[in-house]
């Protein structure tokens, strides 16, 4: 008995510090990242020596606010889709029995099985060759919101598998409309997995280098602006624009933590 | 039971409300998916001439990718790799996400998130980022040689290093596929077992892994797919004696605008994953997975 309290807290412990790691070993070239940011020399940053020129660099050249702009487009066009998908396809299989529930999840999770770039030249070739389209902010959204679809979906799926549908008919038997229903029965419960769907999906069209570098044409975005740029050098304005966002996305989690340690809001956690 | 919902469900009945809930999202991706993939099937038997592909149909894009033993080449080096790497973050993942399932409390999501988070910076930077730190010429290498020690061997331009950024871009996914599935295990089973008298060991062996195949498998695919199809890591980090396939496919859309052989090497590409992937789904038991089957 004694031996098997050990081994638990052995085991918590090493899984702990292999958290850790992971957390270190991800954000070591990003915390590189910013704090290059700062610096005069970007290829050999020590002994740093200190400078905003990045930041006010990027305050003035219009290239970046409208790459960014239609970075922040193609994460939020595309994850609007893939959530509004997903949610519906995600209801459907856990709600309904039907014949045709293997094979639709199978097209719900196909995209899983195609690498981005498979999807980035197959739908170049599709839209050039068989619709006659050239690239677009649109066809862009779309082949992102492709494979977005299927993560949204798996993540819908693992977080609403326990949902108890009999509270639907219990509203419906109670006269609520379907809509009505949604709004004030589902909705209510289901929305942090929604959330959580959306942000995947936006992360990865945000993002997304493979599939929007093949469909967005000449329209810059975050990434393919830094491809671009990576036969000169990439420019100190990314890595500026780079710190930015983390900073926002750090905000944003320190105001998710706050809220979670004071219990304002759960984000779908029971107790 | 299937009717008791009464009411509203005289027009349709389940199977038709399950269609149009379902319909949309499936139809969006069958042609915006697999429209496409089949497009590349067909131009795969094609020529390019001066960026344009003419319909003169014959075998000889495949022939160049079976004749000339780079591709080949290529095509095994990428397979071994991705095989490689996706071990090494299942046996990474696994007890991490184990440890957030279980004792991430009510903080779970915001420890799920923040894996996800660096993908905010762009690839190109994150790999940058790690050029800068483990590279060759990286923080660790340099910061080694300053001291007049050797630098690290294996990280300087090697298929090693080229594993370590798939490993870096990619093991998110793992460790999310692994943690949503434990997220639905019920870990009371583990309890039962105790009483019993099992061994923590043997109840995960017996109870945890294969109830949670299914995620574990996910995971799997999640990194197996990408690393199959990695053309950025093995650009900055490889060196010359490490490109990868999807470095050389990427180049025919590129710089030689030969879209036909390209083409080809997409559908190799996609037939190589399929095939894994398929073996994968062989020992996938859906019925244990809770996924079907299961009604109130």
């Amino acid at each position: 008995m004694g031996r098997q309290a050990t081994g638990r807290v052995m085991f918590k412990g090493s899984a702990g510090l292999l958290l850790a790691s992971l957390y270190a070993f991800l954000y070591a070239p990003i915390i590189y990242v910013i704090y290059t940011s700062f610096n005069k020399d970007l290829i050999w940053p020590f002994p740093p020596q200190w400078t905003f020129s990045a930041y006010t660099g990027l305050a003035k050249e219009s290239t970046y606010h409208e790459a960014l702009w239609n970075s922040l487009l193609l994460g939020v066009g595309s994850a609007v889709m893939c959530t509004v998908l997903a949610t519906m396809g995600s209801i459907s299989i856990l709600k309904y029995r039907s014949r045709w529930r293997g094979l639709i999840a199978v097209a719900y999770l196909a995209p899983l099985f195609i690498a981005d770039l498979l999807v980035g030249i197959s739908s170049l070739l599709f839209n050039r060759q068989v619709l006659d389209l050239p690239g677009n902010m649109v066809s862009a959204m779309i082949a992102n919101a492709v494979h977005g679809t299927s993560f949204a979906f798996l993540i819908m799926l693992a977080q609403l598998a326990r949902y108890d549908w009999r509270l639907d008919d219990a509203a419906m038997v109670f006269g609520a409309k379907p809509i009505r229903c949604f709004w004030e029965v589902t909705l209510p419960i289901i929305w942090p997995a929604m959330l959580g769907a959306f942000i995947i999906s936006f992360i990865l069209a945000f993002n997304n280098l493979e599939i929007s570098f093949y469909n967005l044409g000449a329209i810059p975005t975050l990434p393919t602006l830094a491809w671009g740029s990576l036969r000169f050098g990439l420019d100190a304005e990314l890595y500026a624009l780079a710190a930015l966002v983390n900073g926002v996305v750090l905000l944003v989690f320190t105001v998710m933590y706050l809220l979670m340690r004071y219990r304002i809001v759960s984000f779908g956690h029971r107790e | 039971m299937a009717t008791a919902t009464g009411g509203m469900g005289r027009r349709l009945g389940p199977e038709g409300r399950f269609l149009l809930m379902a319909l949309p999202g499936a139809l969006f991706i069958i042609f915006f998916l697999l429209l496409p993939i089949l497009s590349i099937f067909v131009f795969s038997f094609w020529r390019t001439e001066s960026y344009t592909l003419i319909a003169d149909w014959n075998l000889d894009n495949y022939g160049v990718l079976f004749g000339q033993g780079t591709y080949m080449t290529f095509l095994i080096r990428t397979f071994i790799t991705a095989v490689l790497v996706s071990l090494f973050c299942l046996v990474y993942a696994w007890p991490i996400a184990y440890f957030i399932a279980k004792h991430g409390d009510r903080y779970r999501l915001l420890l799920i998130l923040a894996l996800a988070a660096p993908f905010f910076t762009g690839i190109i930077l994150r790999v940058t980022g790690i050029q800068s730190v483990m590279g060759p010429v990286g923080v660790v290498n340099l910061t080694l040689m300053e001291f007049g020690l050797p630098p690290v061997e294996f990280i300087m331009f090697t298929q090693t290093a080229v594993g370590i950024g798939i490993v870096y871009l990619f093991i998110p996914f793992m460790v999310t596929a692994i943690y949503l599935s434990l997220l639905n295990f019920d870990f009371e089973l583990l309890e039962v077992a105790k009483i019993n008298g099992a061994k923590p060991w043997r109840a995960f062996i017996e109870i945890t892994w294969p109830l949670n195949w299914i995620g574990t498998v996910i995971g799997l695919v999640l990194v197996f797919v990408p690393a199959m199809a990695e053309s950025i890591t093995s650009r900055f980090l490889g060196g010359p004696n490490a490109a990868s396939f999807g470095q050389i496919l990427g180049l025919q859309f590129g710089e030689t605008g030969t879209w036909a052989l390209g083409s080809a090497m997409g559908v190799l590409l996609f037939i190589v994953s399929s095939a894994v992937l398929f073996a994968m789904w062989l020992t996938v038991n859906l019925q244990r997975s809770g996924f079907t089957g299961k009604e109130g």
